[in-house]
């Protein structure tokens, strides 16, 4: 994959894309990072330090909690977890961004939505 | 805590990324900085997560008040002009504010204060309330609109204590004086309306007087010979909070008026309670009624005053309102010249560190940011400034009380509580965003990057120092203001301090003695005695009372008019003037001697001498005196009568005396003396020279001349600590071009006036508008000043070249620098 054609985040987008990988479960930093970066078949690119602030956001408003677990090679690590709130908000914010990107398609290919 | 493990959880997302890389075969360390690059700035990461956490403005702005401390400290020179010009008149204006609160703002603190009214009749010939106390009886009895109605009436007495004999300030009162005060008495118990021959203590007398001994409750104490049973001590917090015309709150005791004084003439205050819901004009419009049927009741009545109401609080603080008004605005103009002068040493600044904050702003700091950083700035100076500001107002407070205790209603009660606190922060805030905005604007507008291109000669020029000229003219019209205000008060004092020749007050020393009527033998035989004192020039007694039925011929009214019985005596101790006629003599019968003003007003124009009058009895005009202020100074001599004293019958609570003699202090053990030989139950009280007593007589006026006098002190300092240095800091810049000037040829002289031109165009902008604007303000305090025009043209004349020429003065030193510029070294330094 050639640099250029990777996508840096948008401000908030970024918070969506945590939120939409922890509704298959908890996970470590390192593994919400690979997933965002997985799932959209390595287009978005994440600073993965700037996953960090986003999680403690994400805490901060009661949509994602902490808690210890164990890991593959003995050590604890800490693992993220939607909360009920952040995952009513995930609808939402779901519902939002569907919006915009289909308001911002219209705006860029007019002629395939008349036809 | 959330952010306890971010550091360990930041390790493990690093090593388990290059575990990855390692898997997918890069060399470890290759690996571990691929991992870091991807990862990116670790410690901003940090950061910034625990920023989430965080206030962050709190947290910046805490970190801007240590960085304001260090660069003050840097500077404390220009830290502690700042923080003492900003103490200064902030103190000035939070000792005004705390007056202020507790004279006009405070409510009174007795109980239904919004319902007290004062309801007095109004007598404009000795301009003041002058209620009869029959006329209250009647009033009480019939009016249905009040709750409560009370009358009172300063009476001197000399009550028996554990000390002897010893003169007490009474308040005689009447109806339901304490139903109105509703005091909590700390021993005791107050007297209901009908209670005859009790007393009630102040808490202060009755610790001096009688030791604090609560076995005095009960007991019989003689007050004027009589015994009266004291029945309670009020507590040490009472306040007394009524309008009182004989200027004095400071009562020992209070007495009930007897019940035959009721009935006949004798004048008080009345002060009523409204029963909910009445509002004070239909009340006023029935005691109205009232009046008019006790009028025809008594067809004689010597006079009919006006009747008039007015809520309480409003009548006690109207005498000082006004006064107190400009004050608030001297305080204000004080505080903006204090504001702008600070304004102009932080845009001195300001250019000076153009460097600093550009390199600020290079490394990213934003704009707010930066501004945001010298508004705390200013407000670490504004509250070190108040700080210190609180200590002047404490100080300040507490020099006003001193000089006058009794000169404003409630004064004594002002102090530093949290209303005058919060009053004070919102100030200072107030007055840095004031000083803070000019220097912040200047920056907003200002190029960065070109100031830190243009290196350490960064000088935003001709914008910024017009705008220090505009702010230090505006500087001087306020001070201007001011100091006309203060010129104008201190010539009205100067024009009620002037006396005629011959009129020496401070020769004159004055007491009282209790002296019954009866005691005229004694009189006689002290006032012989009192003469034979060495040093003593002459001495002489006066009784002085108001008659109600003096007659003049050709009119038929009765009018009220002053008499003084006095002896011979007294016209040499105090030092009259006769015109025409002759003095009365001891033994002179039915004879008057008027005052000019009074024969004015009984005869007109025709001559008065020989004339008849019925004051009090039928008596002929003997002589004529001249005019003369020797009771109070700020108002024109009032209309007067002398008789002999040996023709004065009626009982009177005390005698005064007055002594002509070259040194009062040094007689009076002298005459304490004589007076206790020749009767040990007698002692002098009141004793002070005749200049003393009048200087009380205007102690509001001397009250308000002292504060705006300080106030127009500061400003002028100010202003010329300003004109200073704009004119300096002017200098500073030009220092190159004056330099090649001065190798082009230009003489000393050229470059001294040059300067003085520019500084004095400022200065004589600012003093014109000034006093333009001066004009306007000086007539809102018409009512304060004495004989003197607002628009007096020697004050603002005087005011003017005052101001130009202090100006001019600091025009000097910034001159005489720029004229021993060494060109060499002003063109070397750059």
């Amino acid at each position: 994959m050639r640099r250029d054609e990777r996508i840096e985040l948008l401000q908030g987008t970024l918070d969506l894309l945590i939120l939409r990988t922890l509704l298959f479960g908890p996970a470590h930093g390192h593994a919400i990072a690979k997933a965002i970066q997985h799932n959209s078949d390595y287009v978005l690119q994440v600073e993965e330090g700037s996953l960090y602030p986003a999680l403690h956001r994400l805490m901060k408003r009661g949509w994602v909690s902490v808690e210890e677990g164990p890991s593959e090679n003995n050590r604890k690590a800490k693992y993220y977890r939607l909360t009920a709130k952040g995952r009513k908000q995930l609808g939402s914010e779901t519902t939002k961004w569907e919006k915009l990107a289909g308001a911002i398609a219209r705006v860029l290919k007019p002629a395939e939505v008349k036809r | 805590m959330n952010l306890d493990h971010l550091d360990d959880d930041i390790r493990d997302h690093i090593e388990r990324e290059t575990r990855d890389n390692i898997e997918c075969g890069m060399e470890p360390e290759e690996a571990r900085y691929a991992a870091l690059r991807k990862f990116g700035n670790v410690s901003r990461v940090k950061e910034e997560t625990r920023a989430v956490w965080k206030r962050v403005w709190l947290e910046q702005i805490y970190q801007d008040a240590r960085y304001a401390m260090r660069t003050l400290r840097r500077d404390p020179m220009f830290a502690t002009v700042i923080v003492a010009t900003l103490a200064i008149a902030l103190g000035l204006n939070t000792a005004v504010f705390s007056v202020i609160d507790s004279v006009l703002l405070k409510p009174i603190v007795y109980p239904h204060a919004d319902r007290l009214v004062w309801l007095n009749e109004f007598d404009s010939h000795l301009q003041r309330d002058f209620t009869s106390l029959p006329d209250f009886a009647a009033w009480r009895k019939q009016a249905r609109s009040f709750e409560a109605m009370a009358a009172f009436t300063p009476q001197q007495a000399a009550i028996q204590t554990s000390n002897g004999v010893v003169q007490m300030n009474g308040l005689e009162v009447a109806g339901d004086f304490w139903r109105i005060i509703s005091p909590r008495p700390a021993l005791g118990r107050v007297f209901g309306p009908d209670e005859q021959n009790v007393v009630v203590l102040s808490s202060n007398f009755f610790e001096r007087e009688f030791a604090g001994d609560p076995q005095i409750i009960g007991k019989a104490v003689l007050v004027d010979e009589r015994p009266f049973t004291v029945v309670g001590v009020l507590p040490s917090s009472f306040r007394f909070q009524l309008p009182a015309w004989w200027a004095s709150s400071k009562m020992d005791g209070y007495f009930p008026v007897t019940a035959n004084e009721l009935a006949r003439f004798r004048a008080g205050s009345v002060v009523a309670e409204l029963k909910p819901s009445v509002r004070i004009e239909p009340a006023l419009a029935e005691i109205e009624v009232i009046q008019r049927q006790v009028i025809q009741s008594s067809p004689m009545r010597p006079f009919s005053p006006t009747l008039y109401a007015q809520p309480l609080q409003e009548k006690l603080v109207s005498g000082v309102r006004r006064a107190l008004i400009v004050l608030l605005a001297a305080g204000a103009f004080v505080l903006l010249i204090a504001a702008v002068n600070v304004a102009n040493l932080l845009l001195a600044r300001a250019s000076a560190r153009q460097r600093e904050i550009a390199i600020r702003a290079a490394v990213g700091a934003g704009r707010m940011r930066i501004i945001r950083q010298l508004m705390v700035e200013n407000l670490v100076l504004t509250f070190i400034g108040a700080a210190a500001g609180l200590l002047v107002a404490r100080w300040a407070i507490a020099a006003l009380i001193r000089i006058s205790p009794d000169a404003v209603p409630r004064l004594g009660e002002a102090t530093i509580d949290t209303r005058v606190l919060a009053f004070t922060f919102v100030v200072a805030i107030a007055t840095a965003l004031l000083f803070g905005i000019g220097p912040a604007l200047s920056l907003w507008r200002g190029d960065l990057h070109r100031r830190l291109k243009d290196g350490s000669r960064a000088s935003d020029g001709f914008a910024n120092l017009r705008f220090r000229r505009i702010l230090v003219a505006a500087e001087l019209a306020l001070a201007i203001i001011l100091l006309t205000g203060a010129g104008l008060m201190l010539k009205s004092f100067w024009r009620m301090n002037q006396h005629p020749a011959g009129f020496t007050p401070e020769q004159i020393l004055t007491f009282k003695v209790r002296g019954p009527g009866t005691a005229k033998l004694y009189l006689a035989e002290l006032i012989r005695r009192l003469e034979s004192i060495p040093g003593v020039r002459s001495a002489g007694i006066s009784v002085w009372m108001l008659f109600s039925d003096g007659r003049f011929p050709n009119d038929d009214a009765p009018h009220i008019v002053r008499i003084n019985a006095s002896s011979p005596g007294y016209y040499r101790a105090i030092g009259m003037r006769l015109l025409k006629g002759r003095w009365l003599t001891e033994s002179d019968r039915h004879a008057i001697l008027m005052n000019e003003s009074m024969a004015r007003e009984a005869f007109g124009a025709t001559d008065p001498l020989g004339q008849g009058v019925a004051i009090p009895e039928r008596s002929t005009v003997v002589g004529i005196v001249a005019d003369l202020k020797y009771g109070k100074l700020d108002a024109s001599a009032p209309a007067e009568n002398y008789i002999p004293y040996s023709e004065f019958g009626g009982p009177v609570p005390s005698t005064n005396i007055a002594i002509s003699t070259p040194n009062p202090a040094a007689i009076i053990p002298a005459i304490r003396k004589t007076i206790a030989d020749l009767d040990p139950a007698q002692a002098a009280y009141d004793v002070k020279t005749l200049d003393q007593a009048l200087a009380e007589s205007i102690a509001p006026r001397r009250f308000n001349l002292f504060l705006l006098g300080i106030f127009a002190s500061v400003a002028l300092i100010l202003a010329v600590i300003g004109v200073y240095g704009v004119i300096a800091y002017s200098v500073a810049e030009r220092t190159r071009e004056i330099g090649v000037r001065i190798a082009l040829g230009a003489q000393t002289r050229g470059v001294v006036r040059m300067v003085v031109i520019e500084g004095m165009g400022v200065a004589l902008a600012g003093i014109l508008i000034g006093i333009s604007a001066a004009f306007g303000f000086t007539r809102l305090m018409a009512n304060l000043l004495y004989d003197v025009r607002p628009d007096d043209p020697l004050t603002f004349a005087a005011v003017g070249s005052l101001l130009a020429l202090t100006a001019l003065a600091a025009c000097a030193g910034p001159a005489l620098k720029a004229a021993t510029i060494d060109p060499v070294i002003a063109l070397r330094d750059e």
